[in-house]
């Protein structure tokens, strides 16, 4: 496994000296603090029934998502299509690691730079403990649900990333795939049908991250996203491997 | 020992290579010549185990490349055309990491970083970027990371494009120094490059490869004989009868004022010294004598641009 770490390490190193990284942290901290901001504000006025602070800021809301969504596309567009883009593939596929090694590296060092780009919003906990206390319960829920679904998302744009030696088009290309998966789930509420309505409900992410939010785990979840991992992940190197068939 | 057999690569209904055969042995450095679009770069690719051929073999001191062991890959090393790197990495930790990547121990690596640097005159520039680094630099970094790990093979697709002339000398005495204990398997298109570093050349051209051999055996064979020009210092009578009296002259023209001589000699034959002894007795001054030996770009010439010849066939024929 010393190829794919490797891979890992430049691949790591390759998001701090490009410029994408600082401008993704700085957007994703913007962002969440607004939002975190704007969360205690509304339970802090009287008008307004309370709440639990934490519990709204990872789940019920869309701003979660818009982030999850952009996380996964903008973390991973550039991870095969560079590759193949400027030629340096060859020095990789020529060395002695192979596809398998190559894309768990990839993807373990954008696994780990979403951790990172998670880890301030635990100031936020920080905070709210300071004024309040916190049940830990949901909080580690919630953050289970976070590299979950994150996780999956990453799976997929380091897929689609695999298919195109353009960035541009791997963006795009995930961007949609996530979109449509997350509503795909969100149709739940508009069939009608018995089965439907259950296998949708299956695959809602948003009712996921609610029931997250709020400290239910549900094992069926974390293996969906778990397969979903090894699927789009094992569809990585077949893509990787099919510079050969071309 | 490196070996290719029968290998053919097909991209959709285009046969890039089509049935290449042929092995380099340790310390042999072999050339491939060919025009752009003659399938090169692609048995380059095959050769090194980037893509594997639609069919045919390549093996590594008689195992199969393609076959399941990923390790086989650690005794090529390969510089890929255009030489691809990361330009956001330093010169020294872009070796390190293709030491990582080859599994190179720690103390080991240490020592080849510090040889390679030195030997592709690297030293100076080890802590800058190298997306701020020139073309020859970055050559020169793919060159370093091709041999870093001391493979048995080298491959290398125009290791001298880019390079000036300074450059290309240091390049090629290292190119050199690195045939004489490995497997080195080469790619220009630059002719003398060919001549000068090459113990054999491989022309290769529509996928197929058309000549093979020395550049010597190369010459005698497309070529055939040597010419010579001659030329004395006065016209005397009796010059041309006495040089087609000379064994291997076949024939003699006369130019210029009639003391220059253009001769045609019998195939492998080359009367120069005799030439020299004619003048020294005879007491004629000689002022030039010089062999019109074909250059390897004519054969190259001749065995490639069959395409504009057919073209033109095409064109009378209609």
């Amino acid at each position: 496994m010393n190829g794919a770490l490797a891979v890992l390490r430049r691949e790591l190193k390759a998001y701090f000296y490009s410029p994408l990284a600082y401008v993704i942290l700085t957007f994703f901290l913007a962002i969440q603090g607004y939002y975190f901001s704007v969360i205690v504000a509304f339970l802090a006025d009287p008008r307004f029934p309370g709440g639990k602070p934490l519990e709204l800021f990872f789940g019920q809301t869309i701003f979660t998502w818009l982030v999850l969504i952009f996380a996964g596309t903008f973390l991973t567009m550039r991870l095969l299509s560079e590759e193949f883009k400027s030629g340096t593939i060859e020095t990789l596929m020529t060395a002695p690691v192979s596809e398998t090694q190559v894309v768990l590296g990839k993807y373990l060092a954008a696994l780990l730079f979403y951790l990172f780009l998670w880890a301030p919003t635990l100031i936020y906990v920080a905070v709210v403990r300071a004024f309040t206390p916190v049940d830990w319960g949901p909080v580690a829920a919630s953050y289970l649900g976070i590299v979950g679904i994150g996780a999956l998302f990453l799976a997929i744009g380091i897929f689609a990333s695999a298919t195109s030696k353009n960035q541009i088009v791997a963006a795009i290309v995930t961007f949609f795939c996530l979109l449509v998966l997350f509503s795909v789930g969100l149709m739940e509420n508009l069939v009608n049908g018995a089965t439907a309505k259950a296998i949708l409900g299956h695959l809602n992410l948003w009712t996921h991250m609610d029931d997250f939010a709020k400290g239910i785990v549900d094992s069926r979840r974390l293996v969906y996203y778990a397969s979903g991992v090894g699927f789009f992940l094992f569809l990585t190197t077949r893509a990787l491997a099919a510079r050969k068939w071309r | 020992m490196i070996e290719a057999h029968d290998l053919t690569r097909q991209f959709g209904s285009f046969t890039a290579v089509a049935g290449v055969s042929f092995a380099v042995a340790d310390g042999e450095i072999v050339g491939m010549l060919g025009p752009n679009g003659a399938g090169k770069t692609t048995t380059l690719r095959m050769i090194t185990g980037f893509l594997p051929p639609s069919s045919g073999r390549v093996t590594l001191g008689g195992r199969d490349l393609f076959g399941d062991d990923v390790a086989l890959r650690r005794e090529i090393g390969y510089l890929p055309e255009n030489v691809a790197l990361y330009p956001e990495m330093r010169v020294e930790e872009y070796l390190v990491w293709r030491g990582h990547l080859e599994g190179m121990e720690r103390g080991l690596l240490r020592r080849r970083l510090a040889e390679v640097l030195e030997r592709c005159l690297l030293a100076d520039v080890r802590r800058q970027i190298i997306g701020t680094l020139s073309k020859g630099y970055r050559q020169r970094v793919g060159l370093a990371g091709a041999f870093l790990h001391d493979p048995r093979t080298l491959v290398l697709d125009e290791p001298t494009v880019g390079l000036d002339p300074k450059q290309i000398i240091a390049i090629r005495e290292l190119i050199r120094e690195l045939g004489r204990e490995r497997t080195l398997l080469l790619s220009t298109h630059i002719l003398p490059e060919v001549e000068l570093l090459c113990g054999r050349v491989l022309i290769i051209d529509r996928g197929k490869i058309v000549a093979e051999g020395t550049p010597t055996e190369l010459r005698e064979r497309w070529l055939g004989a040597l010419g010579v020009e001659v030329e004395f210092g006065a016209a005397a009578p009796g010059q041309r009868d006495a040089l087609l009296a000379l064994p291997g002259v076949e024939t003699a023209e006369a130019h210029g004022d009639g003391r220059r001589f253009v001769l045609g000699c019998a195939l492998g034959a080359d009367p120069r010294a005799e030439i020299f002894r004619l003048a020294v007795a005879r007491d004629w001054t000689l002022v030039e004598l010089s062999p019109t030996r074909a250059s390897l770009e004519d054969i190259f010439v001749r065995l490639t641009t069959h395409d504009e010849i057919e073209a033109q066939r095409a064109e009378v024929a209609s």
